[in-house]
């Protein structure tokens, strides 16, 4: 009995989380352009979307952003993580403290003090300062996920490493780094997600000849629906689950 | 540190320059108008033409538009403005001037619109169009009687079934209409009295939208909106139940003029597309498609007998001489609007 | 061995020289201009004033913040009574299904969020799925008012941080040892007794952690309000977006962004109390 009305209930929530997104996928795929009714099954949305230049521009400079600001948060990332796990020098709890606030601030909050700093720089808003502040949003995720692996590090395997000769370079290039590639890689594709997922931090960082697609979408969604923001929807559906099972994939593995 | 902050900025620079350098010099031109202002196929027919690409962004209100321009400055080689704002922007020396002996179209434009007070000369700004704000009502879900004049938006059967538009000016607008003052009042105690009077009129409103407030009527979410005549245009030719009222208490008109920001960097492209959209057959297709009047002499060659004797497009002499033009206000009055404004929108 | 302090000198500093400039300087440059005055031509003007922060108190402002943190409140007080639960039936589900239903908890949780509005915007309208079909079931005579209200709102908010309340109470639900539960129950306690006297303060931290990570991007969800409340309902997200990029007043907006921060930092502090006490050690 209570079983089945655990089930029930888990079956409602993820109704809930996955009705709005099905309605999208099925009217991608809905001839009918305007109504709700159910017109035949279609592919034109599709290729709409595929020769809408605009949109793929947008929709590709939303995934170049998302590759760059997560290779670069990566980079980061690890060797804060490093050097953080490794070394003790003042400031480091600092460092910590930094790194926690900027994951728990509103995204509202570093995106307007990044905007602060770019007018104070004087830098015009498009890709770089998109790439810069999509990298400060990623930057503590992937130092945290990558520290996480580091906790539980086998030590006496870095100690023999130095006994036997090897400087800290040959130590982070050859022992550190493979034993923490699969967090790094996970890192990467939490970041690429977060990155993709990111509204508020796009709209006040980019400027007129970068647009990116939420922001696309933002003005799509003010001006009405129409099908082929819905193929489009579908689309980043697929590349965002693709992403996610892949870090799932590679976190999984240090276990 | 500034040395640091040098170094980093030079670096950043080299990478824009990296990422920019596909597109070659002045081939693009960075247009900030309205949105639902300009068809996608005039852009296009632009671009082919041309070889210049458009990219757009878009602005639900001046006010918006002109924190933009303040804040980030450069970035824009065309915005849009109406009248009121083209005067403030021009003072504020935030616009370069256009040279209209450049624009060879610039002949075609229909003398009433030229040389207003608000750029002596045409200095700075060139006509895109024009139109009116008023009632757009949806007679499938009201009877028409009930709402006649822009006083009976107060009537209590509306509540949640009211758009406005997201614009402090226009809501004022109708304030200050409906006690009989003008849509340009500078008086701050007539502005308190309409400020009063809208306080109690904000229950009954459901959504502000200025982007696409057709959208809503169409749906059925709204009765009745106040809204840009090329949105009850649109609205009509898809609902004929949704008309537009020009209300008896008067209205506002508006022209929307092209300016090029100080900071354009694409400058002979705003020409180029000035010159272009000027042209009676271009200025026809924008007008018939959005709905918006065209302030070229000559466009009604161009536009089917349907479109000419619409009244929602072209008003008749006798509904005109009761609007009102949005006109430049000084910069204390407007903060006075803004602080009402801000006040109606959070209450 | 000098190769080595190189090395390390390299690493600290780098990651110093960056965190400063696009972390500690901007959070500064924001502190800062809240306490500038606003200027006419330049947007802001060097001096020091309190006004910016007074002008919060202002009645206006102040029931618009107090509106919104009722709002958020509501919104992670219904992540929790939907959230629980659900990660409880997670926790005990068969522990070789349990990543799979996780991941399905996921997969919207990445989903760009706009698109996931954009998609509650197709059930929600007048004439979207919702009341199309209650319509055509004859269960209504006229369609809902849903767009546009506060309820749409909460549909919003609740619909995109639910996964934000589901992870972490899981992961509190998991620690719970069921031989507590067990124990509990020879010594006679009903399971209301055990649920509320074993389990809910077990997973106290994770309640506590979910809320906070509803409650808090709840205020600054401008799009939501936007969108589905029709610009008609304020979160401090907004307000803050439009006293930059409407009203051109960046030191308010600062110092309204300023005081969530602060606010947010209590938060984090309560929450690392909270955890302290039941014994575990905050992460970094």
């Amino acid at each position: 009995m209570s079983r089945w009305l655990h089930r029930g209930y888990a079956g409602c929530v993820y109704a809930f989380l996955y009705l709005p997104l099905v309605v999208v996928a099925v009217f991608s795929f809905n001839s009918s352009k305007y109504s709700l009714a159910w017109k035949g099954f279609t592919l034109d949305w599709y290729v709409r979307l595929w020769q809408n230049s605009g949109l793929m521009t947008t929709a590709f400079n939303s995934l170049l952003i998302a590759a760059a600001s997560a290779t670069l948060a990566t980079l980061l990332g690890t060797v804060a993580a490093f050097v953080l796990h490794r070394y003790r020098f003042p400031g480091r709890r600092t460092l910590f403290g930094t790194l926690f606030v900027m994951m728990m601030s509103p995204d509202i909050v570093i995106a307007l003090s990044l905007l602060l700093l770019f007018l104070a720089l004087s830098l015009p808003l498009g890709f770089s300062t998109l790439l810069l502040a999509h990298t400060v949003l990623c930057v503590p995720f992937v130092a945290t996920t990558v520290f996480s692996r580091f906790v539980g590090f086998p030590d006496d395997l870095v100690d023999a490493a130095r006994d036997l000769g090897a400087g800290e370079y040959q130590v982070f290039r050859h022992i550190v780094l493979p034993l923490a590639s699969p967090a790094v890689a996970g890192g990467w594709l939490l970041s690429f997600t977060l990155s993709l997922d990111d509204v508020i931090i796009s709209f006040f960082t980019t400027g007129p000849d970068f647009e990116v697609l939420p922001l696309r979408i933002y003005s799509m969604v003010r001006l009405g629906i129409k099908p082929d923001v819905n193929a489009l929807c579908v689309v980043m559906m697929a590349v965002t689950v693709t992403a996610l099972v892949l870090s799932k994939h590679l976190l999984k593995e240090k276990k | 540190m500034k040395t640091i902050l040098r170094g980093f900025r030079l670096a950043l620079f080299a990478v824009m320059a990296a990422v920019s350098s596909g597109n070659a010099a002045d081939k693009v031109l960075n247009l900030y108008i309205w949105s639902e202002y300009i068809p996608e196929q005039v852009l296009a027919d632009f671009t082919r033409e041309t070889g210049i690409t458009v990219n757009i962004s878009t602005y639900d209100s001046n006010e918006a538009m002109y924190a933009k321009l303040k804040l980030v400055g450069k970035g824009y080689d065309l915005v849009v403005p109406s009248s009121d704002y083209v005067g403030l922007m021009r003072r504020q020396g935030m616009l370069l001037p256009l040279d209209t002996k450049k624009i060879s179209n610039f002949a075609k434009v229909d003398p009433k619109f030229v040389n207003q007070s608000f750029d002596p000369g045409n200095a700075y700004s060139v006509p895109y169009m024009w139109g009116s704000t008023a009632l757009a009502v949806n007679t499938s879900l009201l009877p028409a009687e009930t709402v006649q004049k822009t006083a009976d938006l107060w009537k209590p059967e509306l509540k949640g079934r009211l758009l406005l538009p997201n614009d402090p000016r226009e809501v004022m607008g109708i304030g200050l209409k409906t006690l009989g003052y003008s849509i340009n009042e500078k008086d701050p105690e007539h502005l308190r009295q309409a400020y009063e009077k809208l306080r109690t009129l904000m229950p009954l409103v459901r959504v502000f939208d200025s982007d696409s407030p057709k959208q809503a009527l169409l749906s059925g979410e709204v009765a009745v909106g106040l809204v840009w005549n090329g949105e009850a245009y649109t609205a009509n030719n898809e609902n004929r139940a949704i008309r537009y009222v020009y209300p008896p208490e008067g209205f506002s008109l508006w022209v929307d003029s092209f300016c090029i920001p100080r900071g354009a960097a694409n400058i002979e492209s705003a020409y180029r597309f000035i010159d272009y959209i000027l042209q009676p057959k271009v200025s026809a297709a924008i007008s018939e498609s959005m709905g918006y009047s065209s302030p070229i002499a000559g466009v009604s060659e161009f536009l089917p007998e349907a479109m000419r004797a619409n009244p929602i497009v072209n008003p008749s002499a006798q509904d005109t001489a009761r609007g009102e033009f949005l006109d430049s206000l000084d910069e204390s009055t407007l903060k006075l609007y803004e602080q009402y404004w801000i006040k109606l929108k959070t209450k | 061995m000098k190769n080595n302090t190189l090395f390390r000198r390299l690493l600290i500093g780098a990651t110093w020289a960056w965190m400063a400039l696009l972390a500690l300087v901007p959070y500064l440059m924001l502190v800062g201009a809240s306490f500038f005055e606003r200027g006419t031509d330049t947007l802001v003007r060097p001096g020091l004033t309190l006004s910016n922060y007074l002008h919060l108190l202002s009645p206006t402002v102040f029931t618009m913040a107090a509106d919104s943190v009722a709002l958020a409140a509501v919104a992670a007080l219904l992540c929790l009574l939907v959230g629980y639960p659900f990660a409880a039936i997670l926790a005990h589900a068969p522990a070789r299904i349990q990543p799979l239903l996780l991941l399905l908890v996921m997969i919207p949780f990445w989903t760009n969020s706009l698109i996931r509005t954009y998609a509650l915007v197709m059930l929600l309208k007048a004439d979207g799925v919702v009341n199309s079909l209650l319509l055509h079931a004859g269960l209504i005579a006229e369609p809902l008012r849903l767009m546009y209200t506060p309820v749409a709102v909460f549909i919003g908010l609740v619909y995109t941080l639910l996964p934000f309340m589901i992870l972490p109470l899981y992961a509190a639900l998991k620690t719970v040892d069921p031989q507590l539960l067990e124990a509990g129950r020879d010594l006679g306690a009903g399971r209301v007794r055990n649920f509320l006297h074993i389990t809910v303060p077990l997973t106290m931290p994770g309640i506590i952690a979910g809320t906070m990570l509803v409650f808090l991007p709840a205020l600054g969800m401008f799009y939501i309000a936007d969108i589905l409340g029709g610009a008609r309902t304020m979160l401090v997200g907004n307000y803050i977006r439009d006293q930059f990029l409407v009203f051109r007043d960046i030191p308010t907006g600062s110092a309204a962004s300023v005081t969530m921060t602060v606010a947010m930092g209590l938060l984090l502090v309560l929450h690392h109390l909270a955890r302290r006490r039941s014994g575990k050690e905050m992460l970094p």
